[in-house]
């Protein structure tokens, strides 16, 4: 199909597509509108006053060096969105229009203008809107302004579409979705970055950005409103080659996102790649077996162990949590405003690693339901997988003390920091037991979300409760400690903290093994129900 | 091992009730499933079936009703019960990030064999079910027919009395199909059970001596084959009468379809 009209119709009907899915949304449930309009009105609050900040910044010299950078931010979120959210917009899955008759060139076109409906688009116009407010001078800066602003908004929009085309090919190999272990350090690095940015501006001034604003004012699309500040200082020649680098990008963004949505549509999927690949990893793990306690315990463990370097989402929240768990305490050593005690830091985040354990499982579950007939074989089956975590994160967080205190060069308090760490290490074990007996829920294995529709609840509920119970929990250990640093002599006993914190790391686990085992046999199909969603 | 002697009852199903919302996916089902037999659980996508052998498996919790495996009451009973049989579900997954090697060590010794013993059945299961070749190789990267062939062999891997499987046919190529096929045979030979729901009435009837008829969450008609089929020329007629989709019409209002004409 290739005529006139056929073409030219695509792009109304997607864009009603678009705005039928957001219809339907919203129409699943009243909470999820709300939650829709609440977000709405907080970005579009947050677009209000970030334009009335840029335009305050307006005759400001600094103006082009806030700008820049501004957009240049936005477009790299623009790049990351669709990796974490891919589901968010379901017209940005071209697998699903596979089986229509549509060629590249309209159904780019389609998907483009289809994008440009929605909160986001509306957020980076008003942003876009106030960088050129704040740069432009003269009658030439405006004009060039009505090019930049549209420019820029369908770099950023085309940019999102070629990074989520080129993505969901990535994701439909089962190679390529392992590589998505890489969002996670992405966040983890990205938002620590992040900090540490804000607070050298915070001390420095603006004028710290002068630099970068020069370097960013020749990437599209910031290069866009960098063609309007050029102009407006009478750089016409820079500002005509900014605006042409930004359409040169925007050509290739689309030329990149119409090749892969041809080779998406016409290729294999990656369900007939993987069968031809030879065979892998035959003894890769095969000697983790040898140093494994035997029988039940011994097979629990490797099976975990495995699935922490084979399965792409148990990999990725394995190294996000490892990841978080270092940068958090070492970052803020490095930044002069750490504690020796965000040590601990690595141990929450591991101990996160204990919650949901059977919807980790997915519906593989029913394997394990089908062997477990006593409250002994639950208990087991819980003691196994909170073993096969210690196993990494118990040296793991000895570990990241021990660095932290290097950092800090507080060895005196090294061996109450270790306590500490051990005794939250096994109240969250302790606690991540109980909610996975308690509070199952689905792990979906497409894409990037973690939690199926319907449950963010409950995820919520497990995770955060859980958390706040297993702090609770370590109530005494905290108290001991705080009171031994308070008390005249008690420096001198703070060692003390280490085997006590570790006794009462272990001596709750246990007991939360124990808690959670009787509700784990008695609810197995309940179990199971729960983690088949999705 | 004592396998159930024929004429014994290797399942029995009492008042089994599952509703799903307003939907009653079973709907009162009784039924006796005698020992030593191949069994199919027949009926339309919809009829209940996977439901039904999700409830007599133990991974389904039935809103009412009992049901006994081999004497052992399931719900009341699981050490007996589930050391007993052996179960092949459809639509859920398997282990999948580990080898189909991995998988059967895995599940073998779930099940409290000696290390050993699972090896050396999981040695002669990939043989049988031409898996050799891909023990190795992730069951992520397996094709239908091997998942089920793998999902079989760990349903074998302790000896169960009564095996249950959920369309261990579906989606399986012809030379997969005979290789389970024969497995199958061989196991119920032996007096084994064997429970198997399928909507691919050929199959049925030239593999089962036993059949349930399912249709709306209930049981239409049992006994064995010839029983069932009474005077109808196959079981296909026979189970459509039993069902009541041979009066549908659809000759008239698809009048355009075909011819090449648009």
């Amino acid at each position: 199909m290739s005529t006139a009209t056929g073409e030219a119709s695509v792009t109304p009907v997607v864009v009603r597509l678009k705005l039928s899915l957001l219809r339907n949304g919203l129409r699943q449930s009243a909470g999820r509108r709300a939650a829709y309009i609440a977000s709405a009105v907080l970005v579009l609050l947050f677009a209000a006053l970030q334009l009335i900040g840029l335009i305050a910044l307006r005759g400001n010299t600094h103006a082009a060096s806030v700008a820049l950078p501004l957009v240049a931010v936005l477009a790299l979120g623009w790049a990351v969105m669709p990796l974490f959210f891919p589901s968010g917009d379901e017209t940005l899955d071209p697998t699903r229009l596979v089986m229509l008759p549509l060629r590249p060139r309209p159904l780019v076109r389609a998907l483009l203008v289809a994008s440009l409906v929605g909160i986001g688009p509306l957020f980076t116009l008003c942003m876009l809107v106030g960088s050129v407010v704040a740069v432009a001078h003269g009658t030439a800066a405006y004009a060039v302004s009505v090019l930049a602003v549209p420019l820029g908004l369908l770099v950023c929009v085309a940019l999102a579409r070629a990074v989520a085309a080129a993505n969901i090919r990535l994701l439909t190999s089962r190679r390529g979705r392992d590589l998505a272990v890489l969002s996670g350090l992405v966040i983890a690095v990205g938002t620590q970055v992040l900090n540490f940015g804000m607070q050298r501006l915070g001390s420095a001034g603006l004028g710290q950005l002068d630099p970068a604003a020069d370097v960013l004012g020749w990437v599209p699309p910031a290069s866009a409103v960098g063609a309007v500040d050029a102009v407006s200082e009478g750089s016409y020649g820079v500002g005509a080659a900014r605006l042409a680098l930004s359409a040169l990008a925007l050509v290739g963004l689309l030329f990149l996102w119409s090749r892969s949505l041809t080779r998406l549509m016409t290729s294999p999927d990656g369900s007939t790649l993987q069968a031809a690949e030879p065979a892998r990893d035959r003894t890769r793990t095969a000697g983790l077996g040898r140093f494994l306690p035997s029988g039940r315990t011994g097979t629990i463990m490797e099976r975990s162990l495995r699935y922490v370097w084979r399965d792409p989402k148990t990999k990725a929240a394995w190294v996000t949590s490892l990841a978080i768990g270092l940068i958090f305490p070492v970052f803020n050593a490095l930044q002069g405003t750490g504690s020796i005690y965000f040590a601990c830091f690595a141990s929450g985040m591991l101990g996160v690693l204990m919650y949901n354990q059977f919807g980790q499982d997915t519906s593989a579950f029913w394997m394990v339901a089908m062997t477990i007939s006593s409250t002994r074989d639950a208990y087991v089956e819980l003691r196994g997988r909170a073993l096969a975590l210690l196993v990494i994160s118990l040296p793991y967080a000895t570990f990241v003390t021990v660095v932290t205190t290097a950092m800090i060069g507080d060895w005196p308090a090294l061996p109450e920091v270790l306590g500490l760490s051990f005794a939250l290490l096994g109240a969250m074990l302790a606690t991540g037991a109980w909610s996975s007996a308690r509070f199952p829920y689905s792990i979906p294995q497409e894409g990037y979300k973690n939690v199926a529709p319907g449950q963010t609840g409950l995820a919520f509920l497990s995770i955060f409760g859980g958390m706040i119970a297993a702090a609770l929990l370590c109530v005494p250990v905290i108290a001991l400690t705080i009171w031994l640093n308070l008390t005249a002599d008690g420096e001198d006993w703070t060692w003390l903290l280490l085997p006590l914190g570790t006794a009462y790391g272990v001596g709750i686990t246990l007991l939360g093994l124990r808690l959670s085992a009787p509700r784990t046999a008695a609810k197995l199909p309940e179990i199971l129900t729960a983690v088949s969603k999705g | 091992m004592t396998q159930g002697a024929v004429g014994g009852v290797a399942v029995r199903v009492r008042g089994l009730w599952k509703r799903f919302g307003q939907q009653a996916a079973v709907a009162g089902v009784d039924l006796e499933l005698p020992a030593g037999r191949f069994i199919g659980l027949v009926g339309p996508n919809g009829a209940g079936k996977t439901t039904t052998l999700s409830m007599v498996t133990g991974l389904l919790r039935p809103d009412q009703g009992t049901v006994e495996v081999v004497g052992h009451d399931v719900w009341r009973d699981p050490v007996e019960v589930k050391a007993r049989i052996g179960v092949l579900p459809e639509g859920l997954r398997l282990f999948d990030r580990l080898s189909g090697r991995e998988l059967l060590a895995y599940t073998g010794r779930l099940r409290g064999l000696p290390g050993t013993e699972v090896d050396k059945r999981a040695t002669q299961l990939l043989d049988v079910l031409d898996l050799a070749g891909a023990q190795h190789k992730l069951v992520v990267d397996y094709s239908t027919g091997m998942r089920k062939k793998i999902g079989l062999a760990a349903a074998l891997l302790h000896n169960p009395e009564v095996l249950f499987l959920d369309e261990p046919f579906e989606g399986v190529d012809p030379v997969s199909a005979q290789t389970i096929r024969g497995v199958l045979e061989r196991y119920t030979a032996s007096g084994a059970t064997v429970v198997f729901s399928s909507h691919v009435m050929e199959l049925v009837e030239s593999l089962c001596d036993w059949v349930a008829v399912m249709a709306a969450g209930r049981i239409r008609a049992h006994g064995t084959l010839s029983e069932v089929r009474g005077e109808a020329p196959s079981l296909q007629h026979a189970f459509l009468e039993l069902v009541g989709a041979n009066a549908r019409d659809t000759g008239a209002n698809l009048d355009w379809l075909g011819g090449g004409a648009r």
